[in-house]
């Protein structure tokens, strides 16, 4: 009994990764989209509304999701710490801290420190332009990924745990 | 008031990064209410204008990371939506603060549109002087108790914004007769100093204030859209002032101005002053007269 037990564990357990493994590679298309997404509308409140940086990060950090929100959220602090911390380095700072980041995206993303809120409006929309577009170019590697090796993942998981059983038994 | 004086100085650091912000404030307690100016160049130690002379604060010199992010305060990171006072010059900061700004100029299709490579900075302490106007108020008020159009003439530096700034808080805010409402072409942002659509010097309550637009244009729009009872303007430079000031006059306002002048003859001898004065739009002209610290005013009758 004690053996079927365990033999079932193993193969939940292999399974578990395997899916695991697989939900994180949509999870990855799912950040890089949100993130292209939250640029998208900075752009716009920048181009379209002149705002001020502070305020459409603020704005931004409550109408975005994950991890556009944590990023959007955190620049609004370092807003109100210029005197500190110039923005440049904090936002090499949270570019650099932010949770579930490849180095592909941190890399589109790294370059807006140099310019949001140092350059006149087209300045700043030319830049998010490229980091959107070097984020989608991203999201699009992501999802041939997750395509072609999602189902692998759970396959093997599931395939793998089953192989150990009847080892194990 | 000396207090107020050195709040104002405390409070113009807040565009200074922490660093220099602390040298600005080994100047004493009792120099703070005098300083005029704080002083920021690449390569030198930080200085306060005072009264007698520049006054450096620290040993540090100044560097250009600095003024980046004095920029970066002034303008809340936002640089964009600060750019045409960019293209002044300056930037009006909270407590309407003025910081100056020089650099590398970013050209395009002829304009500035951007400064890189700044090289200096000069924050201007705003302190604004409430009662200037009481000693010439009864003169130039009307029987009915309404300030009538009246001419501020003056050297640079004599104290003719000071005055029209507080003739136009004493007319908005009934200070010594009914209230008026009085519309305010700020071309420069000297007299209200707009941050965040809130004059940062005190206007009075019903005073409307258009900032950023030339004055002849922002003299008509405020008399087509906020029906003022008084117009005032800073410094008539230009026909096109001259124009609208009659056209407000012919529509039953009065008409607050100021005008550069060493003496009263500069407003028969001057083109322009000529014109205005021909037209007969002000009652009264009031002759700033400095000497030493002190102010003295000279009010005349105008026929």
């Amino acid at each position: 009994m004690i053996r079927l037990m365990g033999a079932v564990l193993i193969a939940f357990g292999a399974a578990w990764l395997g899916l695991g493994a697989a939900a994180e590679l949509g999870e990855r298309v799912k950040r890089l989209e949100a993130l292209s997404a939250g640029l998208e509308l900075l752009e716009r409140e920048l181009w379209e509304r002149g705002s001020p940086l502070p305020e459409v990060m603020e704005q931004l950090s409550r109408r975005t999701q994950e991890p556009a929100r944590t990023l959007f959220a955190r620049c609004a602090q370092a807003c109100g710490q210029l005197d500190r911390e110039p923005l440049t380095d904090a936002w090499r700072g949270l570019v650099e801290e932010l949770d579930g980041l490849g180095p592909e995206s941190r890399a589109a993303l790294l370059p807006l420190g140099e310019v949001l809120g140092r350059y006149e409006a087209q300045g700043q929309r030319e830049a998010l332009e490229r980091a959107r577009r070097a984020l989608d170019r991203a999201q699009v590697r992501a999802e041939e990924e997750k395509n072609r090796l999602g189902r692998v993942y759970q396959i093997l998981g599931v395939s793998g745990g089953g192989f150990l059983v009847i080892l194990l038994l | 008031m000396e207090r107020n004086k050195e709040r104002a100085y405390e409070q113009a650091l807040q565009v200074l990064p922490l660093s220099l912000r602390r040298e600005a404030l080994s100047l004493p307690p009792e120099d703070r209410g005098r300083a005029e100016e704080l002083r920021l160049r690449c390569g030198q130690p930080l200085t306060a204008v005072l009264p007698e002379g520049e006054r450096a604060l620290g040993r540090e010199p100044v560097t250009g990371r600095d003024l980046e992010q004095l920029l970066e305060l002034a303008s809340r990171a936002s640089v964009h939506t600060v750019l045409t006072q960019l293209r002044r010059g300056y930037l009006t900061v909270e407590g309407g603060h003025r910081v100056g700004l020089c650099g590398s100029a970013v050209m395009r299709e002829g304009e500035v549109c951007n400064l890189r490579q700044l090289s200096s900075a000069a924050v201007r302490i705003a302190r604004s002087v409430v009662g200037a106007a009481e000693p010439v108020w009864d003169k130039l008020a009307g029987p009915d108790g309404a300030l009538e159009s009246t001419l501020v003439l003056a050297p640079p530096g004599a104290g003719k914004t000071t005055l029209l700034r507080d003739l136009i808080r004493m007319a908005s805010d009934g200070v010594r007769g009914s209230p008026q409402r009085v519309g305010v072409a700020d071309e420069r942002g000297e007299v209200a100093a707009l941050w965040n659509g809130r004059p940062q010097l005190p206007v009075g309550a019903r005073t409307d204030v258009l900032e950023g637009c030339p004055k002849a244009q922002a003299l008509m729009m405020l008399l087509r859209a906020m029906n003022p009872q008084i117009l005032a303007a800073d410094e008539i430079t230009a026909p096109e002032d001259v124009h609208a000031l009659v056209t407000a006059a012919g529509c039953g306002t009065a008409l607050l101005a100021t005008a550069h002048g060493r003496e009263r003859e500069d407003l028969s001898r001057r083109p322009l002053y000529r014109e205005l004065m021909g037209a007969g739009v002000f009652r009264h002209l009031v002759y700033i007269h400095a000497e030493g610290g002190a102010r003295r005013y000279e009010v005349e009758e105008l026929p």
